[in-house]
């Protein structure tokens, strides 16, 4: 009953000063709208750069022989066996695949460059950039395709193309160069030029041949949307006991830096937008509270307890931050769905591709930062409320009225 | 004495610090027995508002006892003189002090929310105290919207719509002409008489005066005179 009553009061009162309040409300609105925003873009941005990382021929998981990270070769070999390990089909993994991946140096008839020369079951490939990566010419045909692929860029710098023959050198397993001449079948077209120019593709089956091995490199495995983590790294871990189990932070620890600062910069610009704004609101409400602190003594006076008193004080702040926060919210949507297709930013490829992002920008709002911004808001509005309230009662009521 | 709705006992208020202590009563004893109506009269700076203030629960004496209705003021707690203002204790105010932005049958039914009253009740006895009054056409309108005199009986409608022990008026007349002034203290012998209410007035407005049943005198804190009134006007 009397929670009711101080709803209307403040409801009322906040009426009063029709103009101050929908300037406050505004900035509110404004402010929140833009935090939303800004949240999805950086949220965006960091979702790229965990993709990318991803995508790079890392997935989610990958599983190496000890001390392969520090120094990647084919004597960091492992024999395996993909019907001895049937978890890698279980609940939460999307895909797996393995591939042998060696240092080498590809040579044209005019250029030699170093590179990355992965042996790839081409089927499973769904699970990295190659699954869905442009191609001038064919995609490898299966595990014994001996042919290969390059990148763009790489081609252009070798000054070859699809058809073309080139010759790869690679060192074996027991330290004597190992080389084989391929014809390229296909010219594909990565998101950066840094992946077109570091890996060419060829069947794993075909390097292995080369190599003289019956072992895999690395295992990656990729998870399903929206699965966490922790517990299938819990699971791989258990299976392969004598290997190493990598995440993407680990293999990507500049990605995995730039995700977490994502995440301290959306709490910092919400902190320093609300932080201004709660300002704002405390000097409104104590402008209203001391603008009616006779009728507040009045009301003491004649009955109304402190805590009334308070209360009615915060409801304002309540209702204020609760119709601000409400109209922001719906202006974040609204410019999320705006920009929901994406930002083209290719214009600055460049400077993108070392940030490991991609030059399509799409934002991505979560619900948990949608709730994490109304709650923080709300919380900020009922902090900011107390100092105004406590000003409303800490003058006796006698003193209120004689004003 | 078990008849006393007020009873003062050596009551001193002293404002100010022990450099400049500011005495506004010194010892005072002063009783008010039920429906009567007493008129605290005396310059400024008398004691009068100060004495009706700690009747009311609004200050607390420096020494000395003010028990109202059978209640010790002194020893209650802040909320506890809060629900006694509450239930007990009717104000009417210099000012009028209604709250602007509810409407007059709005601010009449305001204390009877605070107490918690059944909504369709309490309209019903907020219109009803508006028509006693002579306010029944104009229940609607907010506060800004009335004349000084229209705002005052509606805070008179406030202050007696919970039927309350004490009916405190600090200088009730002093922003209306004498022709409102007469129509208010009309309303108020009403009340008096009809309906029992114990009235305690501040007041320096001989017309005032005229109309209590009972006249106390304040001089610089001390009680000068206390004797009825020769002949309160009839409302007839």
């Amino acid at each position: 009953m009397k929670f009711t009553l101080l709803v209307q009061l403040s409801w009322r009162n906040l009426w009063r000063h029709r103009r101050r309040t929908l300037i406050l409300i505004t900035t509110i609105c404004v402010a929140v709208g833009s935090v939303l925003v800004l949240n999805a873009l950086l949220r965006g941005m960091q979702m790229s750069m965990v993709e990318t990382a991803i995508d790079n021929l890392n997935g989610h998981f990958k599983v190496v022989a000890p001390g392969y990270l520090d120094d990647p070769g084919i004597k960091k070999s492992f024999s395996f066996e993909p019907s001895g390990h049937p978890e890698l089909a279980s609940y939460g993994i999307r895909g797996w695949t393995s591939r042998v991946r060696v240092p080498a140096v590809i040579r044209s008839e005019r250029e030699t460059r170093g590179v990355q020369f992965v042996g790839v079951v081409p089927g499973s490939e769904d699970i990295s950039f190659l699954g869905d990566v442009e191609i001038d010419g064919e995609y490898l045909s299966g595990s014994d395709d001996r042919r290969i692929l390059v990148g763009h860029a790489l081609a252009q710098q070798l000054e070859t193309g699809v058809g073309r023959r080139v010759v790869l050198i690679t060192q074996g397993v027991d330290g004597g160069n190992r080389e084989s001449g391929y014809r390229i079948a296909g010219v594909y077209d990565a998101v950066g030029t840094g992946i077109e120019k570091a890996f060419v593709f060829t069947g794993i089956t075909s390097l292995q041949e080369l190599l003289a091995i019956d072992a895999v490199t690395e295992v990656s495995v990729r998870l399903t949307e929206g699965v966490q983590g922790p517990p299938v790294l819990h699971r791989l871990t258990r299976t392969f006991t004598d290997l190493d189990v990598r995440t993407w932070q680990d293999l990507e620890p500049q990605a995995a830096m730039m995700h977490e600062m994502a995440d301290a910069t959306v709490s910092i610009w919400f902190l320093i937008v609300m932080g201004a704004l709660i300002f704002g609101l405390v000097n409104t409400l104590v402008t209203a509270v001391m603008e009616r602190i006779r009728e507040l003594g009045m009301l003491r006076a004649i009955g109304m307890r402190r805590g009334a008193v308070i209360a009615q004080v915060v409801i304002e702040s309540m209702i204020t931050m609760a119709i601000g926060i409400s109209v922001g919210v719906v202006l974040g949507l609204l410019g999320y769905f705006w920009l929901a297709d994406g930002i083209d930013l290719s214009a600055f490829s460049e400077g993108l591709e070392l940030t490991g992002m991609r030059p399509e920008l799409v934002p991505r709002l979560w619900a948990q930062d949608v709730v994490l911004v109304v709650g923080l808001s709300l919380a900020l509005g009922f902090l900011a409320s107390i100092y105004p309230a406590q000003r409303a009662v800490r003058i006796q009521p006698l003193d209120a009225m004689r004003r | 004495m078990s008849d006393l709705v007020v009873d003062c006992q050596g009551v001193t208020r002293v404002y100010g610090d022990d450099a400049v202590p500011v005495r506004a009563l010194q010892g005072v004893d002063f009783g008010v027995a039920a429906g009567e109506w007493t008129a605290l009269a005396g310059p400024s700076g008398s004691g009068k508002s100060t004495l009706l203030h700690l009747v009311g629960g609004l200050d607390r004496p420096t020494d000395g006892t003010v028990v109202v209705d059978g209640e010790e003021l002194s020893d209650l707690s802040e909320s506890q003189l809060s629900d006694l203002r509450l239930r007990k204790v009717g104000f009417v105010f210099q000012a009028y002090n209604l709250i602007p932005v509810l409407s007059a049958v709005e601010n009449v039914e305001f204390i009877m929310q605070l107490q918690g009253t059944d909504p369709a009740e309490r309209r019903e006895r907020a219109l009803s105290v508006l028509d006693q009054l002579g306010l029944g056409d104009i229940g609607e309108r907010r506060p800004g919207e009335l004349s000084g005199g229209q705002q005052q009986r509606v805070a008179v409608a406030r202050a007696i719509v919970t039927n309350p022990v004490l009916l405190l008026a600090d200088e009730p007349s002093a922003n209306l002409d004498s022709a409102t002034t007469l129509e208010l203290l009309a309303l108020l012998r009403t009340i008096n008489e009809e309906r029992g209410v114990t009235i305690v007035t501040a007041t320096h407005d001989p017309i005032v005066m005229g109309h209590a049943s009972r006249r106390v005198l304040l001089r610089d804190g001390r009680i000068e005179s206390d004797e009825p009134a020769a002949s309160p006007p009839s409302n007839a």
